[in-house]
């Protein structure tokens, strides 16, 4: 049992024309694309913070086109998924049940995962849980490890400051600075105010926009934080992907995954291919060199695992 | 931040409106503990008032854990009223996110400061000023050759409006202030009689005059003139000042002499009051609200039926010591170059507290236990014609306990300073000169 999701404004047509579909994921709605051939190797490509499916525009007609079924789910908190307001209903174990749940439901088999910032834990957590399951792993700009936190995570100015408690809830809630202009300000080839638009519609709503201020406040900084016994789990099976053909894709522009998370995350994935790095492109490398990333991602799958699951 | 504990009677008076919504502090325990112990309580709610004059309270609350779990802030405002501008509260809750950076063990109250000033450039939100186009200013050229009025206007800038007074005179400071539906102007008879003895500041009121003129109804509130007019006077640093107030001037002025007594040495106060809509009986017997009768009821629901005033003729109707010419009563006018500048002007007569629960009620309740206290000399000049604040004398020495014997004008009405204005003048400068102050 599902419910429906809110309707799409008439202008966000012609930027996303696929239809999402609406599944219920621990007692929450959530939304993804599904498209391609249902037979085809299903690939799921997922997002982090503040975007949603839309990021993954790009990716859709070139994976379907060659065979594949790109499944894009917006997490719960985020695009057209349901928004709690509850801190409890967005820690990272919760979204890996989530999408788990998503798993079990379109009974993917044989599966990838393409994860980037939030959708690298959360998607290899999930997969973990099934892990039989997973046959390929791709990895741009994210990180799956705790002990160390790059320079922008740490600092200040803004980054701890505007998610601290009871100033987080002035700059992220009243403000929407990060869902709002998170997407927008860091893109590299310059965004149309409708793209922009695009980003930002899905949390015009007052206090619509936790999950913007959940994600960060769980990034793991010390011992005993929110979200560092999760990663910490992730990080000890990673010997467990040794057979998992994966590719590291990295934006070297990018301020917030540095390229020492890829050197750090190759060291952790000695089996890895890459780090494929891509020039003008930042945090949002889906964004800025959408086309080019699709066709490495697809280059990599067919040589590695194929279209046919 | 200074807490303070409000009243019940002011908190029935208001609303609270959620601002930040805390759900689970707990997960760091040690800013939990930061601010249980900032707050001095682990659950409840501690006050304090901003720089607007707005009432805050940061709300605390311990599920079972033995520390606070749930923090929340809230904006109380006066329960009629919406909700004041939306950057006043940005710059309120920027100051109380400062102090929460100070009171978080790694957090900097400067980098809080500087992550705004980024959030404001790179995303254009968090502007703590008047956002373009919700403040006009009435263009110069309508004030040239004002008859009566040569004095250059001068400026200082209160909350990012300009503020406009004129300055004659020296030694200690007159602060004359008008009322509804004027500016400065109508003090013009009373200028040079009063530079004779004292510096004399009038100022226009914001909304008013040559002052800025915010358009949006909720910037102007009775707080708001009150916070305006103290702030003003601490711009100029003025101390050892006899206020001069009528109208409006005095809903406003008293209610500065109660917030800083200090800087007061006289008041002349002129067909005013300080309503806080305590039913009195007046002399006949006839039941009314502070002092407020019939006839400023009759004004209150005949200005809140209209859509714009017509103030050159207004005035003239108003005016009856003497007769304004065409282009005096077009001074009046000259303000208001079209009905968006009105604002202020429209809403000063409905601003009136004249039952208990109205916004300001409170606050002048509270202001008269102040009033009461002081032994500044106090001057009434009231005019015998004045149908609107008829009964505001009686009201007003009850008050002050160190009046000067009755003084009511013949022949003036509503408009004193337009009816009889160097008579009065003439008798306040005496008073002064005789009412010398340490």
């Amino acid at each position: 049992m599902s419910r429906g999701l809110r309707a799409k404004p008439g202008w966000l047509a012609g930027l996303f024309p696929w239809e999402q579909h609406a599944i219920s994921v621990n007692g929450r709605t959530m939304a993804y694309v599904d498209e391609g051939d249902r037979d085809g190797r299903p690939v799921l490509l997922l997002h982090g913070n503040p975007t949603w499916g839309f990021l993954y525009r790009d990716f859709v007609p070139p994976l379907a086109a060659a065979g594949y079924r790109a499944i894009v789910p917006d997490w719960v908190g985020a695009g057209y998924s349901d928004k709690p307001r509850v801190d409890s209903a967005l820690t990272t174990a919760h979204h890996i049940a989530d999408l788990v749940s998503l798993m079990d439901q379109l009974r993917l088999r044989r599966f990838v995962i393409v994860g980037q910032d939030w959708g690298g834990p959360q998607g290899v957590g999930a997969a973990m849980q099934r892990l039989e399951r997973l046959d390929a792993l791709v990895l741009m700009n994210t990180w799956l490890f705790t002990g160390y936190v790059g320079r922008f995570h740490s600092s200040p100015r803004p980054w701890t400051t505007w998610h601290a408690p009871l100033v987080g809830q002035f700059f992220m809630k009243r403000h929407k600075v990060l869902s709002h202009a998170g997407a927008s300000i860091v893109s590299r080839r310059g965004m149309t105010d409708a793209e922009a638009r695009a980003y930002h519609h899905v949390y015009d709503e007052p206090d619509s926009d936790h999950v913007v201020l959940t994600w960060p406040r769980t990034i793991p900084m010390r011992e005993g934080d929110r979200g560092w016994q999760d990663m910490l789990a992730i990080e000890r099976r990673l010997p467990e992907l040794a057979g998992i053909p994966t590719l590291l894709i990295w934006a070297p522009e990018d301020n917030v995954f540095t390229i020492d998370y890829a050197s750090r995350l190759k060291e952790l994935l000695p089996h890895a291919e890459g780090p494929l790095t891509f020039d003008n492109a930042a945090h949002f490398l889906q964004d800025d060199r959408g086309p080019d990333i699709a066709s490495a991602i697809v280059e990599f799958l067919d040589r590695t695992v194929g279209r046919s699951p | 931040m200074k807490f303070i504990t409000p009243s019940g009677q002011e908190l029935s008076c208001l609303r609270a409106d959620p601002l930040l919504v805390e759900q689970e502090l707990d997960v760091r325990p040690e800013v939990a503990r930061a601010l249980e112990n900032a707050a001095g309580m682990r659950a409840g709610r501690v006050f304090w008032r901003s720089e607007h004059d707005h009432l805050y309270a940061l709300e605390l609350g311990d599920l079972g854990r033995g520390l606070p779990s749930l923090a929340n802030v809230y904006g109380f405002w006066d329960r009629y009223e919406p909700r004041p501008p939306e950057h006043e509260i940005d710059a309120d809750l920027l100051d109380f996110s400062v102090w929460v950076a100070g009171v978080i063990e790694g957090m900097g109250e400067a980098d809080v400061r500087l992550v705004a000033q980024f959030a404001q450039q790179q995303t254009g939100r968090v502007k703590v000023t008047w956002p373009e186009g919700s403040v006009l200013r009435t263009p110069d050229e309508r004030f040239v050759d004002l008859p009566g009025y040569p004095y250059p206007p001068r400026y200082v800038e209160i909350e990012g409006l300009r503020m406009a007074y004129v300055e004659e005179g020296s030694g200690d400071p007159i602060l004359m202030l008008h009322g509804e539906p004027t500016w400065g102007y109508l003090y013009r008879h009373m200028i040079p009689p009063l530079a004779a003895v004292g510096r004399v500041i009038v100022p226009d009121q914001i909304g008013f005059g040559r002052s800025d003129k915010p358009v949006a109804d909720n910037a102007y509130s009775y707080r708001a003139f009150v916070r305006w007019m103290r702030k003003f006077i601490f711009e100029l640093d003025l101390t050892r000042i006899t206020l001069v107030c009528q109208d409006w001037g005095g809903l406003v002025g008293l209610r500065v002499v109660a917030q800083v007594p200090e800087r007061f040495a006289r008041l002349v106060a002129m067909n005013t009051g300080i309503p806080d809509g305590q039913v009195t009986r007046s002399e006949a017997g006839v039941v009314e609200r502070s002092g407020l009768g019939g006839a400023f009821m009759q004004w209150r629901r005949l200005s809140q039926r209209q859509k714009e005033f017509d103030l050159p003729a207004m005035m003239k109707t108003a005016v009856r010591g003497r007769a304004l010419s065409d282009a005096e009563a077009a001074a009046y006018g000259a303000p208001f170059p079209s009905v968006e500048y009105q604002t202020a002007a429209l809403l000063w007569p409905r601003q009136v507290p004249v039952r208990p629960d109205h916004p300001g009620a409170y606050e002048n309740h509270a202001a008269i236990q102040t009033l009461r206290g002081l032994e500044l000399p106090v001057l009434l000049p009231w005019a015998e014609g004045d149908a609107i604040t008829r009964a505001g004398e009686g009201v007003l020495r009850s008050i002050f306990r160190n009046c000067a014997p009755p003084l009511p004008i013949k022949g003036a009405g509503h408009f004193i300073q337009e009816d009889a204005g160097e008579e009065v003048a003439g008798h306040i400068a005496r008073w002064i000169q005789q009412t010398p102050v340490a």
